[in-house]
């Protein structure tokens, strides 16, 4: 199947005179993108001039390098180039993956052993109670008998505690006994554990004791001549709140050292098949890392964040550096914000029901998206979206999916919204008087209305949740949508878009043509980056005096400096020479006594004077100002940091955009389907229903409009129209 | 965004027509209660216009308004350093109409549904508007407990919203600060016996204009709380909360009209009211349900330092529930009977009671977003005057209402678990609640030189009830926070000046049954880095506030730990064996082996005490309580024993004696559960119960001689006593119900205990110039 921002496979079958993709094999391919997920691997390839395929085959738990093997033949063939001759020309691979993830959710891991202080060996299988409700929609939060605890990645009975304590500001009061540590190793591996991870308290404050443990261990183990590998936390997420620094160091020996395994053999595929780039992994921060990289445990979650790497990529294309990325799939609605050309980062997310200690894109999700159920309470009768939803089902429009339950689907195939023939390019055929029959029952009929203002009341109220929550993520960063372009992509984000932007107010709507695939686009345009965090302790008064900035710089200074080694270390790994780095320190402020902090990147690339601690507090003040109301500030506290961060970079070869010929605003009539009767507004209209892959840049079509493609739908209800520019991004505009 | 409206007063007289119809609030306020009364509907909404032709505009203007009050919480909750609100989420934001009904409230504790609510009726009633007026921009803070407040920490900010110079509504943010200037530190300390000590008390006051503070409220607020840092963030949420509500309020009028809205904002709580019905209707098998609840208020030993000889008693409380469901669904709790309010800190305002209702009955009987006053116009309260939930005395005391509330509602939780059994639903059934006790609290200087109060909220995440189909959740949520959480260790020790040495599992700590109850847990901390330091203990002891049901067992109850000069800083020095961890099984204890011999140690059920000191290096047991079980223990499957013992959340011995468990522990320590030998000692245990067990009749025979002889302890006769007292309707059923002679009498005067305020009571309400708004039937 050929994929490529304006011509599809259908595309390309049915009018040869679009232009031809194959016979340019002198264009090299340079970029690859892959998504391993559960049932298939998707691979994306990227040639110098912007044009790309898209590859597909049956993912393979047992062997993923067999899988994107597959995959990127079948890719490629629509270029009729063959895999030895096109991975040596890549310049970069980013892999993306569920298999971690996986591998955490089904609780198939390591051995692991764990050493704790003592006293405190159940901490970990407690876990912290929000994590009997975390990933919950808000009704089963306060629904008590619906919590549960998951099973904890280490069994008590592999956990041994050793007598230490340090305390909160860093001072040892009870100094760490050697030989209980000995006898947790000798316990520990007689357990069969299959790696050792060390977590003591208030290790991120003073990290003498949990190292001294962890040398002791090594050491033990040598002497045992037992060769296993050793976690200790401060070495990998030093940060405070023991259950995430905890779980994520965990997760570390649990999951990510098998997955190193794997991404070997992925990578050993590549060599013998003549690749010569260094295989990089979507990380939780938003960079690409390598696979050989120490903390692999932020690959966790690499899908979604590919959504908002490519709006980034785009946006700079585009020129605008405030951007709303919404992505909407099956069952949720994912939205981040992209402010003056950053992204926001979460310190302490949680993913698979654990509380976690990694850098995570911040993104809000609402359990509500195009796939979701649809039903009645039935104690009042109000609409409830989700928060289950039909999944790969589609809804009971699709008479073999088993379902008799309403969703999302079933309401737009009723409204014309969807062409119930060609559901997935045809693969699934629709049944509109299905849908109608469930809808008429269990919501029309109960509220008292017709078929269609029931269905099409719902469409409404979902598309109200997620511009309410679109508007209200921008308001709570202390920002006005009139200063942002909205990102809409997902498989399904295209069928709303106009649903959920209308009224707010954006500067733009963009919509690339692309948008089904575009998390594994967003995915190959990462950067290569290592970003390190650090706890630091500093606090100084509002009218402190000039030495003591001075000194708090240092303290600052340090901290980048300590945290530097480690990125410049991990690129050194991956043969680049220190000076190819570019080093963008950040920190983590709040008024004295807060719990919250803010991340900001630092204003001054190193800090030493008071000058440069005065910019440090302006900074993090104008932005606080921001976020909670100027009334919120409370300077009069004092101000402390609470974590040095420090990003570092290097260059690396992006996919490049389509650069397509302006082709005039009235479309081609070859691109032209037909028309289908269209809903809303209390009234049926014509819709004139498009090919999307044959438009040419340049055209514009004003609504009543449906724009198909076989992965996605776009549209364009009347009172609305849309130019699509030279990149192939459709720019949608409410008409006034 | 508000401006400064001209024309309205300024503490000046006259009339202020905020509403713009020429109507005082009180007049408005009255015409809504007169025709909730004629019709039966809230306002009278037998049709409900808006939704009804609207279905989808309505639940449009829902979505936003909700959507926006949760987000505001979300956002406004990250300005305060407490961790109590940071942590714990321990805030909660809700709109009201003009009349000061809840049309709808945020996550977190929606215990204050209605309690801000209450202070705006007391605004209204008492004519505020007239002074010291009610403008735009103006800010409210109330934390008087006289008025509907649950207990002094918990400060409320309510502002006003206006549209076009009219007054619509109000919006109030709370927040459970962590201390408030009593007598002594922590936010629900003990200590005090009167509302007099209980701490800065705050009557609806007026603290800000123009959308700012005044700056004669910040002074003497901050210098009237021990910890004013924390003080003066919370009221930035507060504020900030409230504010981002009042615009989005403003934006949504914008959009939607401003008929549409206030339309929505009475027809909501309408629908509040039957959709609270309706989930009665389905859940539960119309009939009468009673139960009671019982616990223990240990004011007599000495280490209850108070400054009132009159409070030097020993009682109990008591708390008889009568549920009537009818078959339409509404119901009436009644708590005739119940005990009379006392000389500490325990009791709680009917509108405590009446609004905190549904911080636990949206964890089981209304799990919804859809929560609001509707839920109180289902609901006929009885809560008689003078007992301990409606107090008839101006002078108590208030701070730790929820030591009668969460086991008080204890029996509310049967009763609805046996509700949802009785119609099958096994799911929903919850054998009852923990006690959310122990509250570790204390002050002094902390170790950043700076004087301090603490108070963990470890106590969120206790043992919960266990259902009818599976064991309870360990350390996981408390009746008042469904989303409970005991946070980060690392967190708790930057605020207070206290070194953990253990974190674990309670063994022990869940009632036994078939089902068991969820394990609490315990902590145990060190005195560290502190000057001047004291810390006192808050739970139940003596007495389980939780039953179990079905033959399930009550949860373990409390007990403290403490102890003083313990030689931990050379044993630490010198490398020998500390107490670290658990306090596995407290009938052989194992600390005081870790400690010198000298060491001062107190281990009891004296589970309430006041302000002592603590020295560095001094120990302290924070161990939150278990729930209860749920069906006879010798019903459960053996494996779950097992299990358990592996787990260390049960002691061999009472695997053995309660669960009738055959067992035998390997060389790694592992118990492996004999089965066959198992099912022959239960059968054993079957007839030994069946050989012990005496007829009814006779028991009851023998329950009654004790009865008219008065042979009862002090403490169960003056419990019972102060009921008698204050109801002659239950001291007829009690004497009906054990056929006693009709002259029986039990008063508080031949007990011998102090009687001060059993006869001599003055309410609130007879106060000049002050007029009380009643929600309930007294």
């Amino acid at each position: 199947m050929v994929r490529r921002p304006g011509s599809g496979a259908e595309a390309e079958k049915k009018q040869p005179n679009v232009e031809e993709t194959v016979g340019h094999q002198d264009i090299p391919v340079q970029v690859m993108g892959i998504d391993a997920g559960g049932t298939m691997t998707d691979t994306f390839f990227v040639r110098a001039d912007g044009r790309f395929v898209v590859g597909k085959a049956q993912s393979n738990p047992g062997d993923e390098s067999l899988a994107i093997y597959n995959s990127s033949v079948d890719a490629l063939a629509h270029w009729r180039r063959e895999v030895d001759d096109v991975y040596p020309e890549l310049v970069t691979c980013v892999y993306s993956g569920t298999a971690m993830l996986n591998r955490i959710l089904m609780r198939k891991g390591l051995n692991v052993g764990l050493i704790c202080n003592k006293g405190f060996e159940q901490l970990h299988s407690m876990g912290r109670a929000l994590q009997s409700y975390l990933g919950y929609a808000l009704e089963d939060r306060i629904h008590l008998n619906t919590h549960r605890y998951d099973e904890p990645l280490v069994p008590v009975s592999r956990t041994r505690g050793v007598t230490e304590r340090t305390d909160v500001q860093g001072k040892v009061v009870i100094p760490l006994r050697e030989d209980e540590v000995r006898q947790a190793v000798r316990d520990l591996v007689a357990l069969e554990s299959q790696a050792i991870v060390i977590c003591l308290l208030q290790s991120h404050k003073n990290a003498s004791s949990e190292q001294h443990a962890r040398d002791i261990v090594k050491d033990e183990l040598e002497a045992m001549g037992v060769s296993l590998p050793v976690f200790a936390s401060v070495d990998y997420y030093p940060s405070r709140k023991e259950s995430h620094r905890m779980n994520t160091t965990i997760l570390e020996a649990y999951g990510a050292e098998p997955s190193r395994q794997t991404l070997k053999k992925v990578s050993d595929r590549f060599k013998k098949h003549g690749g010569k780039f260094d295989l990089r992994v979507m990380a939780t921060h938003g960079g690409t890392i390598s696979w050989k990289a120490k903390e692999l445990a932020r690959t966790i979650v690499s899908g979604p964040i590919g959504g908002v790497i490519g709006s980034k990529l785009l946006g700079e294309a585009l020129g605008d550096e405030n951007i709303a990325c919404s992505d909407i799939g099956g069952t949720s609605f994912d939205v981040a914000l992209i402010t003056k050309g950053s992204f926001a980062i979460k310190s302490d997310p949680d993913m698979a029901r654990l509380v976690l200690s990694l850098p995570l894109v911040a993104m809000d999700s609402v359990g509500a998206g195009a796939g979701s159920f649809v039903r009645l309470d039935p104690y009042s009768k109000s609409i409830k979206l989700g928060p289950d939803s039909a999944g790969y089902r589609v809804g009971t429009c699709w008479a073999d999916s088993g379902l008799d339950t309403v969703s999302v689907s079933d309401c737009h195939v009723v409204l014309g919204y969807l062409n119930p023939n060609n559901f997935l390019g045809g693969a699934i055929k629709l049944d509109v008087e299905r849908a109608r029959r469930h809808i008429k029952e269990q919501i029309a009929d109960p509220l008292g209305l017709s078929v269609e203002d029931a269905a099409a009341g719902v469409i409404e109220l979902l598309d109200l949740t997620l511009s309410e929550y679109l508007r209200a993520n921008i308001s709570a960063k202390g920002y006005n949508p009139a200063d942002f372009t909205c990102f809409s992509y997902g498989g399904a984000g295209p069928v709303h878009t106009y649903g959920y932007t209308e009224g707010v107010g954006f500067k733009d709507v963009v919509v690339p043509a692309w948008a089904a695939g575009f998390s594994a686009f967003g995915c190959a345009c990462a950067d290569f980056e290592y970003r390190y965090d650090k706890s630091v302790d500093l606090g100084l008064p509002q009218f402190a005096g000039d030495d003591q900035k001075a000194a708090a710089c240092a303290t600052l200074q340090e901290a980048w400096g300590d945290l530097a080694v480690k990125v410049i270390d991990e690129f050194v790994n991956n043969g680049f020479k220190p000076e190819d780095v570019l080093l963008i320190p950040g920190y983590k402020m709040q008024y004295m006594g807060q719990l919250n902090d803010l991340e900001i990147t630092s204003p001054v690339t190193t800090a030493a004077t008071a000058a440069d601690w005065d910019k440090i507090v302006e900074a993090f003040e104008t932005t606080y100002g921001r976020v909670y109301a100027s009334s919120a500030r409370s300077p009069e506290l004092g101000f402390s940091i609470t974590g040095a961060i420090l990003r570092g970079t290097v260059a690396t070869q992006k996919p490049v955009l389509p650069e397509d010929p302006d082709a005039g605003p009235v479309p081609p009539e070859s691109a032209r389907l037909g028309s289908r009767p269209f809903y809303r507004h209390k009234r049926w209209v014509d819709a004139t229903v498009w090919k999307m892959e044959a438009l040419k840049a340049g055209n514009h079509i004003v609504g009543p409009a449906i724009i198909e493609s076989d992965a996605t739908t776009f549209v364009v209800p009347d009172g609305f129209e849309t130019t699509i520019d030279k990149h192939r991004l459709f720019h949608l505009k409410e008409v006034k | 965004m508000n401006t400064m409206h001209s024309n309205k007063t300024m503490g000046g007289s006259g009339f202020a027509d905020l509403l713009g119809n020429g109507q005082t609030l009180k007049q408005y306020r009255d015409a809504i209660i007169a025709r909730t009364k004629d019709t039966g509907y809230y306002n009278g909404l037998e049709k409900l216009e808006l939704r009804d032709s609207d279905p989808i505009g309505y639940e449009k203007l829902f979505s936003k308004l909700r959507g926006g009050v949760v987000h505001a919480r979300e956002t406004a909750k990250k300005i305060a350093a407490s961790p109590i609100v940071e942590q714990e989420g321990e805030l909660c934001f809700t709109l009201y109409n003009a009349a000061g009904d809840c049309v709808l409230t945020s996550t977190g504790i929606i215990i204050h549904v209605g309690t801000m609510g209450a202070a705006i009726k007391y605004m209204i009633e008492n004519d505020w508007e007239r002074n010291p007026g009610i403008n735009p921009g103006d800010m409210f803070t109330t934390n008087d407990c006289a008025i509907g407040n649950v207990h002094p920490c918990d400060i409320a900010t309510i502002v006003p919203i206006f549209w076009e110079g009219r007054l619509i509504g109000w919006v109030g943010g709370v927040t459970h600060v962590i201390d408030t200037g009593a007598v002594t530190p922590g936010s629900m300390s003990t200590g005090q016996v009167q509302r007099f000590g209980d701490g800065y008390m705050i009557t609806c006051r007026k603290t800000g204009i123009n959308d700012e503070p005044l700056r004669d409220w910040l002074h003497e607020s901050q210098r009237s709380v021990r910890t004013p840092k924390y003080w003066i963030l919370d009221e930035r949420t507060r504020i900030a909360g409230c504010h981002m509500i009042r615009d989005l309020v403003e934006e949504v009028i914008r959009a939607d009209g401003i008929e549409a809205y206030e339309k929505f904002i009475f027809e909501v709580i309408e629908e509040g009211r039957r959709g609270l019905m309706n989930r009665i209707k389905a859940m539960t098998l119309p009939g009468k349900y009673r139960k009671v609840s019982f616990v223990d208020v240990p004011y007599k030993h000495p280490d209850v330092q108070v400054s009132s000889a009159f409070a030097k008693l020993d009682s109990i409380m008591h708390s008889p529930c009568e549920m009537t469901i009818r078959n339409d669904g509404s119901w009436k709790l009644d708590f005739e009977g119940a005990s009379r309010w006392g000389w500490h800190t325990f009791n709680a305002h009917q509108v405590a009671f009446t609004s905190g209702i549904w911080v636990m009955m949206c964890q089981t009987l209304v799990p919804t977003q859809r929560i609001n006053d509707g839920a109180f116009f289902a609901t006929d309260f009885r809560l008689p005057k003078g007992t301990w939930c409606n107090p008839d005395d101006r002078r108590t005391g208030h701070a730790y209402a929820w030591h009668f509330l969460v086991s008080g509602w204890a029996a509310l939780w049967r009763g609805l678990g046996q509700a949802y059994f009785s119609r099958g639903y096994l799911e929903e059934v919850n054998a009852g609640n923990a006690n959310t006790s122990n509250w570790l609290q204390g002050g002094g200087i902390n170790q950043d030189g700076e004087i301090h109060a603490v108070n963990s909220f470890e106590a969120s995440s206790c043992g919960t009830g266990a259902c009818a189909v599976k064991d309870g959740l360990n350390h996981a949520a408390a009746i008042w926070n469904p989303e409970g959480d005991m946070g980060d260790i690392e967190i708790w020790e930057m605020a207070e000046p206290l070194l953990y040495l253990g974190r674990n599992v309670k063994t022990n700590s869940g009632g036994y049954g078939k089902y068991r109850g969820g394990c609490g847990f315990e902590t145990l901390r060190m005195v560290w880095n502190a000057q001047d330091w004291t810390m006192f203990f808050m739970g139940n002891g003596f007495m389980n506030s939780d039953w179990g049901m079905m033959g399930g067992y009550p949860s373990a109850t409390g007990y403290r730990f403490e102890a003083h000069k313990t030689g931990l800083k050379e044993r630490i020095a010198i490398g020998d064996s500390l107490p670290l961890g658990g306090d596995f099984d407290p009938t052989h204890p194992d600390y005081e082996r870790h400690l010198d011999a000298t060491a001062r140690v107190k281990r009891d059920k004296q589970c309430i005490t006041t302000e002592d000191c603590y020295d560095n290096y001094d120990l302290y047991l924070n161990y939150l309580r278990g729930g209860p079980g749920f069906g006879d223990p010798i019903d459960r499957d053996p494996k779950a024993v097992e299990a358990d013992l592996n787990q260390k959340f049960l002691l061999p011995e009472y695997a053995r004696k309660v669960y009738g468990a055959v067992f035998t522990q390997d060389d790694d320590g592992k118990f492996v559960v004999d089965l066959d030998k198992t099912k022959a000692r239960r059968a054993e245990i079957r007839k030994e119960r069946l050989a012990r067990a005496v007829p009814t009749r006779q028991w009851m025979k023998e329950e009654r001689e004790r009865i008219v002889n008065k042979h009862a302890a002090t403490q169960v006769k003056h419990m019972f006593a102060t009921s008698f007292g204050l109801s002659e309707k239950f001291t007829k059923e009690f004497k009906d119900f054990w056929s006693l002679p009709a002259d029986w009498t039990l008063t508080e005067e031949e007990l011998d205990v102090p009687t001060y305020g059993s006869k001599h009571r003055m309410d609130l309400s007879l106060l000049p110039d002050v007029k009380t708004v009643v929600q309930v039937e007294e």
